[in-house]
């Protein structure tokens, strides 16, 4: 087995870190770079995950513990992806971190730079960005951690209304795909609030409850039945601030009649959009993208997306974390058959 | 005990024959305004934000979904048509852009051709003064126009007193409009424009 | 600056201080309006509700008038009349084969152009701020008011492509520059009842009670519109509206042009202020600005 071949990992999400430890564990050397100061990702920020309700903290802790192990496998944080020269079979990427340049070339490269959530600025009428307690549900998140440990001196709100498809199935506003995780997490928000005050309200408005997938039918049912939250069809109109609280406008279109509800807190299920990382990393490498900027796949083979570039996770589509994980390890496979058949 | 007229059921919910739908309105939507109904997510999106969605009788959203189902009758003798106030909170808040103000023009264009009544007879009733104006002089007297919406409605003093006269005395009415000059030109266009001959 | 004027039926008739306001405002800009020569009214509510070729041949008409004066745009202080004019340019240039057809009803071309804004706007984009706020010899300090877009100025945003639909801030801007406070609220930019002044009196009065009384609970002391028909809806239907809610809300309801002009030192009778029914002028005289 060669010791010279090297793969490079962009970011260090679930899906990047996947990759890289399968890449090391095989005896390959990795470069993990990652553009913030830790590893972890959009996972890092969530307080659970569905449909399990883990912590993802320990499932970093867990994922970050190999990587430390394996000496193979070198992290760098806080470092971009400045620029990439393809070579016969390979790239010479130049690397930039706080305090110095460093120029490597390696032999196959791993883009797991993810998804981020639109700016929902831009749907004005739920005023976000000009009401407080309008959130993009990543900053529900952190406010969930939040009430968690602080949980006695939090004063419960009385009702937490949650809107789905916010910029997504839009294609006045925003993009005309569903964001495919919405659903779900969305769910598992309003049942950890239900959770954490059963006496808060919960209303979550939706188009559609899409639940494809291992357990997912199941949890979504488990949040209406068991934690009670209320599911109304209606994508809301309109969020108006009132005596510091905000009233919500919207039609019940299984009724058929406008309804109004006063929520102390808006959760907008932005959608999601390719990452600045993912739009910088296919202007520099040879990749095929999407008409939205998402890395698009090659037909016939899994996670390639370019000679000697694989992707994983977010970057390509929105995804769950369970999927990511997946998609890394797919990905660190074909990196595998590839160096495999060189040596 | 029901007489031999009335059935021992009554048809509320008689179904819809899917096959029988008459789709030629939704298609005339499409060639006339561009407008797609297709798009429609059914989201409601629409009819919840809508100014006037308490006083509606069918709403935004379902007046898309009864021209897809071939309802075209109702809907020209809705009395939304009359109350909606064309704010184009609609339009511009649908995730598929259907210009739903355009279609209300459009079904109110209908109807009028048709000679439908209106179900508010008195915003037609301004509406035609206010284009009688504009054919005969051009522009609109807005004092005249609202005096002759009371002669023509009956209502002889809605408005005089307050705000009318307040609206006198303050210099607001303003007798001495400049006139537009030629008028040959809007008769024109009124002549060649005519939904109702004669 | 030289700019095609279109004032609009109002603007000669109930709603004079908004022109009157408009024109020495834009003096002391060194803003030339050039009134549309023989303009015709734009058809209003009553055009596009009953007969869409109607409505765009009378916008058509003005358009053209206005391209023959040589001049690349066009301002309208009247959020209604912009709406159609801007909509009939729209039209014309998205249906050529309506285009060619209004050509013959009008009997003269259709033309796309002049560019048509608003007047918001065209202070906003074509004036900017800094020189709005060079002309100010009196800032409007301790006013607190709710600048009020209302439907037309920005929407239907496909067409007029313009500030925000539904958070416009561009008035606010204007306003703040010439020192006055503007309310964060959330009425700004609902309906007030457009065209029903008259005969769905009850449509406005309910709609525009839910803007006066929303303007109320954010603080604002004032109403500030750029729109004659908003300003009628409000000015005219504030007794009725106080009669209906039950709540007296001394809300005088100014055209944002007025309040420039007190900046820029012109008297509240030069502004028309004396034609407002709910009078603007104790506001005024508690903060000293009158």
């Amino acid at each position: 087995m060669s010791e010279t071949k090297t793969a490079l990992v962009i970011g260090g999400g679930i899906a990047g870190i996947e990759a890289a430890l399968k890449i090391g564990q095989s005896g390959y050397k990795v470069l993990l770079v990652e553009v913030a100061e830790s590893l972890g990702g959009v996972l890092e920020k969530l307080y659970n995950s569905y449909p399990r309700y883990e912590n993802p903290a320990d499932l970093i802790k867990y994922k970050v513990e190999q990587l430390n192990e394996c000496p193979n496998i070198t992290v760098m944080t806080q470092t971009k992806v400045i620029s990439a020269d393809q070579k016969p079979n390979s790239y010479l990427v130049k690397l930039q971190n706080k305090s110095e340049a460093k120029e490597v070339e390696v032999d196959a490269v791993v883009i797991a730079t993810g998804s981020q959530m639109l700016d929902v600025t831009s749907h004005g009428e739920y005023g976000y960005g000009h009401y407080d307690n309008v959130v993009n549900s990543l900053e529900f998140e952190e406010i969930l951690k939040e009430w968690a440990t602080n949980k006695d001196k939090v004063t419960p709100p009385k009702t937490v209304a949650f809107f789905k498809c916010v910029g997504s199935r839009d294609r006045s506003k925003g993009y005309p795909y569903c964001s495919k995780i919405c659903c779900m997490y969305t769910a598992k928000q309003a049942g950890v609030v239900k959770e954490m005050f059963p006496d808060t309200k919960c209303y979550v408005f939706y188009m559609d409850y899409r639940a494809a997938g291992r357990e997912y039918e199941e949890f979504v049912r488990s949040v209406i039945e068991d934690k009670k939250v209320k599911y109304v069809r209606g994508r809301p109109a309109k969020v108006l601030p009132e005596d510091g609280r905000l009233l919500i406008r919207a039609e019940d279109t299984l009724r058929g009649m406008p309804i109004e509800v006063t929520a102390d807190m808006v959760v907008l299920a932005a959608a999601l959009e390719p990452s600045a990382g993912t739009k910088e990393m296919s202007n520099i490498f040879p990749v095929k993208t999407d008409k939205y900027g998402f890395i698009d796949y090659e037909t016939n083979e899994v996670m390639k997306t370019g000679e000697r570039i694989y992707y994983a996770g977010a970057c390509s589509f929105a995804v769950e974390s369970l999927g990511a994980m997946h998609q890394g390890g797919a990905a660190a496979a074909q990196v595998l058959a590839l160096f495999n058949q060189e040596n | 005990m029901p007489s031999s007229t009335t059935p021992m059921t009554a048809d509320f919910f008689k179904a819809i024959k899917l096959d029988e739908i008459d789709n030629s309105f939704q298609q005339e939507l499409l060639d006339n305004c561009g407008i797609d109904l297709n798009t429609c997510l059914e989201c409601g999106k629409c009819s919840g934000g809508c100014s006037n969605t308490h006083i509606f009788d069918i709403t935004a959203r379902q007046v898309v979904k009864l021209i897809k189902m071939g309802e075209v009758d109702s809907l020209l003798k809705m009395d939304s048509l009359w109350t909606c106030v064309s704010c184009q909170l609609c339009v511009d808040r649908c995730p598929a852009s259907i210009d739903i103000p355009r279609i209300m023009d459009y079904l109110r264009e209908v109807a009028y051709k048709n000679q439908i009544p209106a179900t508010r007879e008195q915003v037609l009733v301004f509406h035609e003064l206010m284009l009688g104006h504009i054919e005969k002089g051009g522009r609109v007297e807005e004092g005249f126009l609202a005096m002759e919406f009371n002669l023509k409605t009956g209502d002889y003093f809605k408005d005089v007193f307050d705000p009318g006269m307040k609206m006198f005395f303050k210099g607001k009415v303003n007798p001495f409009t400049p006139k537009m000059k030629k008028r040959d030109e809007t008769r024109r266009i009124f002549k060649m424009t005519s939904l109702r001959k004669g | 600056m030289n700019v095609a004027y279109f004032p609009g039926c109002s603007l000669h008739g109930l709603s004079r201080a908004y022109n009157s306001s408009t024109h020495l405002v834009c003096d002391k800009l060194n803003i030339n309006l050039q009134e549309i020569e023989d303009w015709n009214c734009c058809g209003a509510t009553a055009a596009h509700s009953l007969n869409h070729k109607l409505s765009v041949s009378l916008g058509a008409r003005n358009l053209n008038i206005a391209k023959n004066m040589n001049l690349d745009m066009i301002t309208v202080p009247c959020a209604g009349c912009f709406g159609r004019l801007k909509t009939a340019s729209y039209e014309l240039r998205n249906n050529p084969e309506l285009a060619k057809e209004v050509a013959e009803i009008i009997n003269a071309p259709a033309p796309v152009e002049p560019e048509v804004t608003n007047l918001v706007q065209f202070f906003t984009e074509q004036v900017g701020l800094e020189k709005i706020a060079s002309k100010v010899v009196k800032p409007l300090t301790g006013l607190k008011v709710a600048a009020y877009y209302g439907c037309l100025l920005t929407r239907p945003s496909k067409v007029v492509a313009f500030d925000s639909p539904e958070q416009p801030t561009s008035m606010d801007d204007i306003l703040q520059v010439i020192g006055i406070e503007t309310v964060n609220w959330s009425h700004k930019a609902e309906c007030c009842g457009g065209g029903y002044a008259a005969s769905e009196t009850d449509i406005v009065v309910d709609l525009s009670g839910q803007v006066v009384e929303s303007a109320k609970n954010a603080g604002a002391d004032a109403i500030v519109v750029a729109c004659p028909m908003c300003h009628t809806n409000l000015d005219t239907r504030l007794g009725a509206i106080e009669k209906s809610r039950g709540v007296k809300y001394d809300m005088p309801i100014i055209f944002f042009t007025q309040l420039m002009g007190l900046a820029y030192g012109y008297s509240y009778r030069q502004l028309g202020f004396r034609q407002l029914l709910n009078s603007a002028s104790p506001l005024l005289k508690k903060q000293g600005i009158i």
